[in-house]
């Protein structure tokens, strides 16, 4: 079931906090492990990276939506992204971090395998960007990014929050 | 054109404060709560033995305590403030529709949150409007129907538990069911051959852009009033009933929470689960014993609770809702414990594990995907740091119909 974090302090562990610069913000990707592939949100939507803590479980949800956490007084719903991609389940280590980001005007916070980094990816090295999904739908990849000699997918937030792409997702998501 | 300027206050002992700042405090004082219940907590605390430090806190508690209350009653305004701005703008729908309107009003000392009022005001103007406007009848049409020549509008408030009630009803020609339905249908609403109950009809008005007024006047008929109605009353977690009788009138109630920001709740857990409800709805405790919880096989299983001889109807919050993890019972472990509901629709008996605390909450809005959680008001984040999820009893007690 649930991989608990056990007995992690409650008080929030801010691990990374993000500069936002107006300048080159734009270009600016947080690059994330899931398993053996490397994913990158857009770092506009990003507020800060914690640690794992405390998930409160919230009832009807989609089982990618693990529940909530309590961050300073803000109720934080957390979506695993692995199970959101139909990826297989994975035990909670030190090295999972949550990406809180601010989307649609709302918090979400992504539990992901790790971070890597911020970098650059300019406009030039993303590769199929834009694309729709199969359904006609967008498409929660936003572009595939090259950085050095690997790839990065890097989502598009919106439609990752929202699973109205869900079918197009999950053909994405185990290709 | 709206009447939205500032109403004069001449009271010297009043003193006029944005909302925003009154927001403010109210936010520190949440975090303050939060933050002394997370010190008195931690656990570095546990184990060693502090008598001072226990007298110090008790009184601290107290103090905190009473800040809340203070900082809510600060927000706490009557409706009237509200309704007599409403008054004002009745004269001049007398005037633009040439309609005689006398206004009725009732319970206007009733307290609501100064949150609350501020977004009041547009939404009931509206509903106002399309009473003079449409439900109304002119002078000669109300003689000619055996009615005063006086159109009456009620405008009432009432406090019941932790909500404010706000009707609006006419004494004028009712909602027309056969152009309500006929435009529903058109907008594909409803099928062509079905024919809706009358409460499913009315809450069509409230539809973007839904309109049947064969003259868009200047008052309304547009079509955006009602939908005004609909968004303020979601952002405040209110409920809008519409009933009407074709000649009679037509009553538009919409209930609202007193308070957005601090609930005095209790705190149910159930398997790992915990649940916060309004201390005002919860009308009994009980422990069953065991010919308690008949089930009813006609029924499809559905269980009923006996209380001193009547039959409560059960709600097991792990079938209503998905996806909560309710592990088997342990042969051993204590029985639930019964919460028995007040809720319009009756009595609503609901089984927990445990009956945790009582505590003042402070509550956050379900947003972004978290809006999909059915029979919940928010969360509610608890001195331990934990979140609970507050639930609408109503809409639990009505199957979970999102409203």
């Amino acid at each position: 079931m649930t991989p608990q974090p056990g007995t992690q302090a409650s008080a929030a562990q801010t691990v990374v906090t993000v500069n936002h610069d107006v300048d080159t913000i734009a270009d600016m990707y947080l690059t994330f492990d899931l398993g053996e592939e490397e994913y990158g949100v857009n770092i506009a939507g990003v507020t800060e990276i914690v640690g794992l803590q405390r998930i409160m479980p919230i009832p009807d949800m989609p089982r990618y939506l693990r529940g909530v956490i309590n961050l300073r007084g803000k109720v934080i719903p957390l979506m695993d992204v692995r199970l959101r991609f139909d990826m297989a389940e994975r035990a909670y280590d030190e090295r999972t971090v949550i990406i809180v980001m601010e989307v649609d005007e709302a918090p979400v916070g992504l539990i992901v395998d790790g971070v890597r980094e911020v970098r650059d990816i300019p406009p030039g090295q993303i590769d199929q960007r834009g694309q729709m999904g199969r359904n006609g739908s967008r498409s929660v990849i936003a572009g595939i990014g090259r950085v050095g000699d690997r790839v990065a997918v890097i989502l598009d937030p919106s439609v990752l929050v929202s699973d109205d792409d869900f079918a197009s997702a999950r053909d994405a998501g185990t290709a | 054109m709206t009447a939205a300027g500032p109403d004069t206050a001449p009271d010297g002992g009043l003193m006029r404060v944005p909302s925003e700042r009154i927001g403010r405090l109210m936010d520190l004082v949440a975090e303050l709560s939060l933050s002394v219940a997370e010190t008195v907590r931690s656990p570095d605390l546990v184990g060693l033995e502090l008598s001072h430090f226990e007298t110090a806190v008790h009184r601290l508690m107290m103090i905190v305590r009473e800040v809340q209350d203070a900082a809510t009653d600060m927000r706490l305004v009557p409706v009237d403030d509200v309704f007599k701005r409403l008054r004002r703008m009745v004269r001049e729908l007398e005037r633009q529709t040439g309609k005689k309107i006398e206004v009725v009003v009732s319970g206007e000392d009733t307290q609501i949150d100064k949150m609350v009022a501020d977004r009041l005001y547009d939404p009931l103007l509206h509903v106002l409007r399309n009473s003079a406007d449409h439900g109304l009848e002119p002078p000669a049409e109300r003689l000619a129907a055996g009615k005063t020549e006086t159109g009456h509008i009620y405008l009432s408030a009432s406090q019941i538990g932790s909500e404010v009630r706000i009707v609006v009803a006419d004494d004028g020609r009712g909602l027309n069911r056969t152009r309500i339905l006929a435009k529903a249908r058109e907008r594909g609403l409803f099928g062509p051959e079905e024919e809706p109950e009358p409460s499913a009809l009315w809450k069509m008005i409230f539809e973007p852009g839904f309109s049947t007024a064969e003259n868009v006047s200047n008052l309304s008929g547009r079509g955006v009033g009602m939908d005004v109605l609909n968004t303020t009353m979601t952002a405040l977690r209110g409920r809008i009933l519409v009933d009407s009788t074709q000649g009679k009138g037509t009553r538009v109630a919409l209930h609202i929470p007193v308070s957005l920001a601090f609930l005095d709740c209790i705190i149910l857990r159930l398997g790992a689960q915990l649940f916060a409800v309004p201390i005002e709805v919860v009308s009994e405790i009980a422990r069953p014993g065991t010919d308690d919880l008949p089930k009813v096989s006609a029924g499809g299983g559905r269980e009923l609770f006996r209380l001193r001889g009547a039959s409560v109807p059960v709600c097991r919050l792990e079938h209503f809702f998905d996806g909560i993890d309710s592990p088997p019972r342990p042969a051993n472990a204590p029985p639930q414990v019964i919460v028995v509901f007040q809720t319009a629709a009756g009595h609503l008996a609901v089984p927990v594990d445990e009956i945790l605390d009582r505590q003042q909450v402070v509550m956050k809005p379900l947003v972004g995907r978290l809006n999909r959680v059915r029979a919940s008001y928010g969360c509610a984040l608890l001195g331990t740091g934990e979140v609970a999820l507050v639930l609408d009893c109503e809409r639990l007690a009505v199957g979970g119909a999102v409203q």
